[in-house]
């Protein structure tokens, strides 16, 4: 840290900061870009999973041997003979003793979707073929949709071989955070609003779907696996782990990837079937995931239910906020639980609340895993807090952008620690709110069915997991002899623009050509160890260690220049290709020169210098572990997000459209404002689906009804308003190097709540479940009108709404020491 | 998808005897934007597909003496968009580019979806909705069906297993004056939920002589709704909603009801706002 800090680089920086055009664009947009599915190695054969169609069942048969008889067929396989020889996985990630995951279900069908078997042929269709001709005799039991029947004490049990730390029954963790008294800020308010709030189980919906080739030599006994992964390393260990072989018998390698959001940040079990193929049959395995499939068994943005209170001042400070969160990440998750704790921790932002009181159940259902989902719990939170405020701010008769002006975060000093505990090393969130409501005219009158909305976020830059004391990147830079530059990154881009965004710091730190800067392809056997591309990573963290990493390599540079050039290091500078000595840019010795005197020269290098023109940096953020009562801070830097909406609401058909939307950001130092700005523009379509469209529909049994891009309204380009109003008002992060903040998910975490907000403005009808379809909306307008009232709560004052209307009827956490009690007191036990 | 016969019959006889010589096994494909999605997740597996593309007068457009459309079954939805067709039968080129996306456009034909009976799909309310008629061959000779009898149900049509859709015919233009068509889909390539057509004839003097109105997607085929030809909007509206029978209490019926209600209020009173014959 203080070694970035004490070396400016020497040139001030020309690439840093402008809209550099992307270097992957030419390939993606002519098509000639390399997926997975595009791999074809010799001798390569075709796998393809057999999967249940039922959510929860027992298995009693599953009998791959006739698929054997089948044409083309070359092996099968199922769950009860990997039992002992393959180790289940998901207990890194999980802070479990025992993992959970293995590649077929055993004993029990937890979800719909869940590998039963696999078969590989020859061709995808015999492999196929295979899969229909394995015996499968399933006993149906009752599915749990719901995550709150999950909590019932007569729900079926989903998970019965897994014994987990701080859960039972179907709770497979806890989450609780005690920050001041809520008690006691609940008493001195001026106004308190409870409402219970349900979010949806959106998909990653990523065009390329999940897949793998896995090559095994069975010679060198080297396992290869080219994926669409978002992490090479989490893939590559586990992998490893999970064969029980050496790391350095596997290696992940990453070609194009098209797009992940979340939703490929661990491994699946078809990289572990199609890598166990490849060693049985020592040749080649392909096994891409039908688009079905990657609906069934990927994972999904998990599923909340809220019961939230919000304490307000007369004044609209907000003083409390209470919630139990029925949190449900499906049949199984690798991420799952970690979804509520940072959604939760930072979720809280852009506000200091001083008293904060959150529980959590943490459930399975018998449906898809939950997981990482653009925000990663944050929207989910958003879409409540912000609410709230603006329930407040309506009761106590305050302007919902005059009680947000009061409240975000405005310190007079930095770095600021807000009783949560994040450390704000700088925010302009207050000036984002005021433009982006200037923008949409927040002022002015309404037309009939017609309404704005605001919400603000604030978002973490990476994070150190509770369950993962670790937030690092690394990057390794090579000055080639010919003077270009290769840079080795395990952090896969897969949307982010890596190879633009990396080249730009590259370039500007060394002085060479950003045309001679190339990102080599992730690969574990010779990329630095990081952690992979999730939260909004990248620029800063992978950015900052670029950064470590382009200076060790300029100081190399220098010493072997000084040497040549018979001046002190200090005297140097470099820029257009070359070293030269300060004030006399057009004179010096050309990058190529010294990097070629480094390896074929090497009797001009300064006595004793080690010729190696590489230099290999790793970054470690400075963050905190989460504290047992919830504070912490777990990310270096946040971005402030502040989202402006006008809306229109058809009386007569439901549609919402987004009439006007304004975005300002704080993105700390852009590197690349083109991409950064693509970023918001791709993070607000998905917040757009999560609250108008996107949703899994199960029905009783635990099917999935919508199981395809035909049947899953995903966002499309024409249900996306003119983006023109997306403002950066960068505030740069001082404990960020380069002064940079994540970017990736600012545009998706206020969006549910500001188009929420913008409806209860147009209707008078206050959303609390996702999405807002048009059916819900009109069938709400009509219950309204039928009523004669001014407001209605959907769905919560629907005839048919069977849960819990008041807070009164609430339910309580179920755990019996919801109260935190570090102080043990023995003598009362 | 699971493996078959190609089959390329050049004229419409060999068609039905290739459909007849191999059963239920063979099916038509015209432009295959149905078949080949429901084949390539194997919902169906033919033996034999009879395709439609060398028989040249299916695709195409010709005018009647008396003035009716005839289309042929296997005109792309991009060919009906191109079209130049008079008075209201351009709703149909209007319909036809306002439908699925551009490459199922390029694809897709006008039979294709009429034999998909597809509640959801426009061209079935549409050919209901214009009371168009619909011409088949068969081993048996030739026969032609109103579109309301050839949908019988939710993705069952009359057709006889060897029987192929030929043409859609839309009656001459002096049988309407004014054909209206709206739907609600919620992304812009999505099949609709509920459509509605409405096609009215006035007598000399303008006095509305005539009103057909059509509700689909809402019902496994396209309703025509019986009403008096000075019915307006709202009364019209009445009467399909108690027409189309959407009884249950659900949310999704519910809904469905109100579209119903909002689309034939639009098309009636959108029809008779236009002056003259359109």
């Amino acid at each position: 840290m203080t070694e970035t800090q004490a070396r400016p680089t020497g040139v001030a920086p020309r690439l840093v900061g402008t809209s550099v055009p992307r270097k992957e664009d030419l390939a993606l947009l002519t098509g000639t870009a390399r997926f997975v599915d595009d791999i074809r190695l010799p001798g390569m054969v075709h796998a393809r999973i057999l999967r249940s169609d039922v959510a929860h069942a027992r298995v009693r048969t599953v009998d791959t041997a006739p698929a054997l008889e089948v044409p083309g067929v070359l092996d099968a396989m199922a769950g009860a003979e990997l039992v002992g020889k393959v180790k289940p996985w998901g207990d890194l990630m999980q802070d479990l003793l025992v993992g959970d995951h293995f590649p077929f279900a055993t004993d029990k069908v937890l979800y719909q979707g869940q590998e039963l078997a696999a078969v590989v042929a020859e061709t995808p269709h015999q492999a196929w073929d295979g899969c229909e001709a394995v015996r499968v005799e399933l006993e149906e039991l009752p599915a749990v949709v719901d995550p709150e029947e999950a909590l019932s004490p007569t729900a079926p049990l989903i998970q019965e071989q897994i014994l987990y730390e701080f859960g039972e029954g179907n709770v497979f963790d806890r989450y609780k955070v005690r920050v001041g008294d809520f008690a006691a800020a609940e008493a001195e308010a001026a106004v308190v609003v409870r409402q219970r709030f349900a979010t949806n189980k959106q998909a990653g919906a990523a065009l390329e779907p999940h897949g793998c080739v896995a090559d095994y030599d069975s010679f060198t006994g080297v396992l290869t696996l080219y994926s669409s992964t978002q992490s090479i390393y989490m893939v590559r260990d586990v992998l490893a782990d999970v064969l029980q072989i050496p790391r350095t018998k596997v290696r992940v390698l990453v070609p194009a990837v098209g797009a992940g959001f979340g939703s490929k940040a661990q491994i699946f079990a078809h990289e572990v079937i199609a890598s166990l193929f490849s060693m049985r049959l020592g040749r080649p395995v392909k096994l891409m995931l039908p688009r079905a499939d990657v609906f069934r068994a990927g994972t999904t943005r998990n599923a909340q239910v809220h019961y939230a209170e919000l304490a307000m001042a007369a004044d609209g400070t907000i003083t409390g906020y209470r919630d139990y969160i029925v949190h449900n990440t499906g049949a199984m998750s690798v991420w799952g639980n970690q979804v509520v704790h940072i959604g939760t921790n930072v979720g809280m932002l852009p506000y200091a609340i001083p008293n904060v009181h959150v529980d959590s159940d943490i459930v399975h259902t018998t449906t898809a895993p939950g997981g990482p989902l653009r925000g990663f719990g944050i929207p989910q939170a958003i879409w409540v807090k912000e609410q709230l405020v603006d329930m407040a701010a309506r009761e106590l008769g305050l302007d919902p952008l005059a009680v947000r002006e009061r409240n975000v975060i405005d310190p007079a000093e930095f770095p600021y620690r807000t009783p949560m505990g994040h450390v704000i090393d700088s925010t302009s969130i207050k000036r984002c709110l005021q433009t982006c409501a200037d923008a949409i005219g927040w002022d002015a009158p309404r037309a009939p069915y017609e309404g704005k909305g605001l919400a603000v976020s604030m978002k973490y830059t990476s994070a150190r997991h509770p369950s993962l004391d670790t937030d690092l990147s690394a990057v390794r830079l090579r000055l080639e002899t010919d003077g270009t530059v290769t840079i080795y990154s395990s952090d896969v881009s897969h949307g982010q623009g890596h190879a633009t965004m990396l080249a730009q710091i590259v370039a500007d730190g060394l002085g060479v050509g950003i045309e001679k800067v190339s990102l080599a392809p992730p690969d574990s056997m010779t990329a630095p160890f990081g952690l992979g591309t999730y939260a909004s990573r990248g620029a800063a963290v992978l950015g900052t260690a670029c950064r470590l990493a382009t200076q060790r390599l300029r100081d190399k540079v220098l010493a072997i220049a000084a040497h040549v050039l018979e001046v002190a290091p200090e005297d140097l500078d470099t820029g257009n290709d070359r070293v030269f000595v300060k004030g006399l840019p057009d004179t010096g010795i050309y990058l190529e020169i010294i990097a070629a005197t480094a390896a074929y020269r090497t009797h001009q290098l300064p006595p004793g210098f080690e010729p190696t023109l590489e230099a290999v940096a790793t970054y470690d953020t400075p963050t905190e572990r989460e504290a047992p009562d919830g504070r912490g801070n777990l990310s270096v830097t946040y971005s402030g997000a502040a989202h402006a909406a006008h809306v229109r609401v058809d009386p007569d058909t439901g549609r919402i459209t987004v009439l006007d939307y304004a975005m300002a950001h704080d993105t700390g130092t852009v590197i690349n404002p083109l991409i950064v700005e693509g970023q918001h523009h791709g993070g607000f379509a998905m917040g757009l689906g999560m609250v108008l469209s996107e949703d899994y529909v199960y029905d009783e049994q635990g099917r999935l009804l919508n199981a395809s891009f035909k049947d899953y309204l995903a966002v499309t380009a024409t249900d996306v308003p003119e983006l023109s109003k997306t403002v950066e008002i960068p505030a740069p992060s001082t404990m960020i190097p380069g002064g940079q903040k994540g970017a990736g998910e600012s545009g998706t975490g206020p969006v549910p709540a500001a188009i929420g907000n913008a409806v209860f403005d147009a209707t008078g009808i206050r959303f609390t479940t996702l999405p807002i379809t048009p059916q819900r909306m009109l069938v709400a307008l009509r219950e309204k009108e039928r009523r004669g009232v001014e407001t209605l709560r959907y769905p919560d004052d629907m005839p048919d709404f069977r849960g819990p209307r008041q807070h009164t009827d609430w339910p309580s956490p179920v755990a019996s020491d919801a109260d935190l009690d570090l102080d043990f007191d023995w003598e009362d036990d | 998808m699971r493996p078959f016969t190609w089959l390329t019959p050049e004229t419409t006889e060999e068609a039905v005897a290739l459909l007849r010589a191999h059963g239920e096994g063979a099916r038509v494909i015209a432009g295959g934007q149905t078949l080949l999605l429901a084949m390539k997740e194997r919902l169906v597996g033919p033996s034999h597909l009879v395709s439609l593309a060398r028989i040249t007068d299916l695709a195409g457009i010709t005018t009647e003496p008396d003035g009716a459309l005839v289309v042929g079954a296997a005109t792309t939805y991009a060919a009906l968009t191109r079209a130049e067709l008079p008075g209201w039968q351009r709703r149909l080129s209007e319909v036809a580019g306002d439908l699925a996306d551009r490459p199922v456009r390029n694809r897709g034909t006008i039979g294709g979806a009429l034999c998909a009976a597809d509640p959801r799909f426009d061209m079935p309310a549409f050919a209901v909705g214009v009371d168009a008629e619909l011409r088949i061959s068969g081993a048996a000779g030739e026969r032609a069906l109103p579109a309301h009898e050839f949908l019988v149900d939710a993705g069952r049509t009359a057709l006889g297993q060897d029987e192929i859709l030929t043409a859609v015919v839309l009656p001459p233009l002096p049988t309407w004056d004014v054909v209206v068509f709206e739907k609600f889909r919620h992304r812009v390539f999505d099949a609709a939920i509920a459509s509605a057509v409405c096609a009215l004839r006035r007598e000399d003097h303008g006095v509305p002589a005539s009103l057909r109105i059509t509700v689909a997607g809402a019902t496994p085929t396209p309703t025509v709704v019986l009403v008096d030809a000075a019915a307006d909007g709202a009364a019209a509206a009445e009467s399909a909603v108690a027409a189309v029978r959407l009884d249950s209490s659900d949310e999704a019926t519910r809904y469905r009801r109100e579209l119903v209600h909002t689309l034939v209020r639009r098309v009636v009173d959108r029809a008779h706002a236009q002056q003259g014959s359109v």
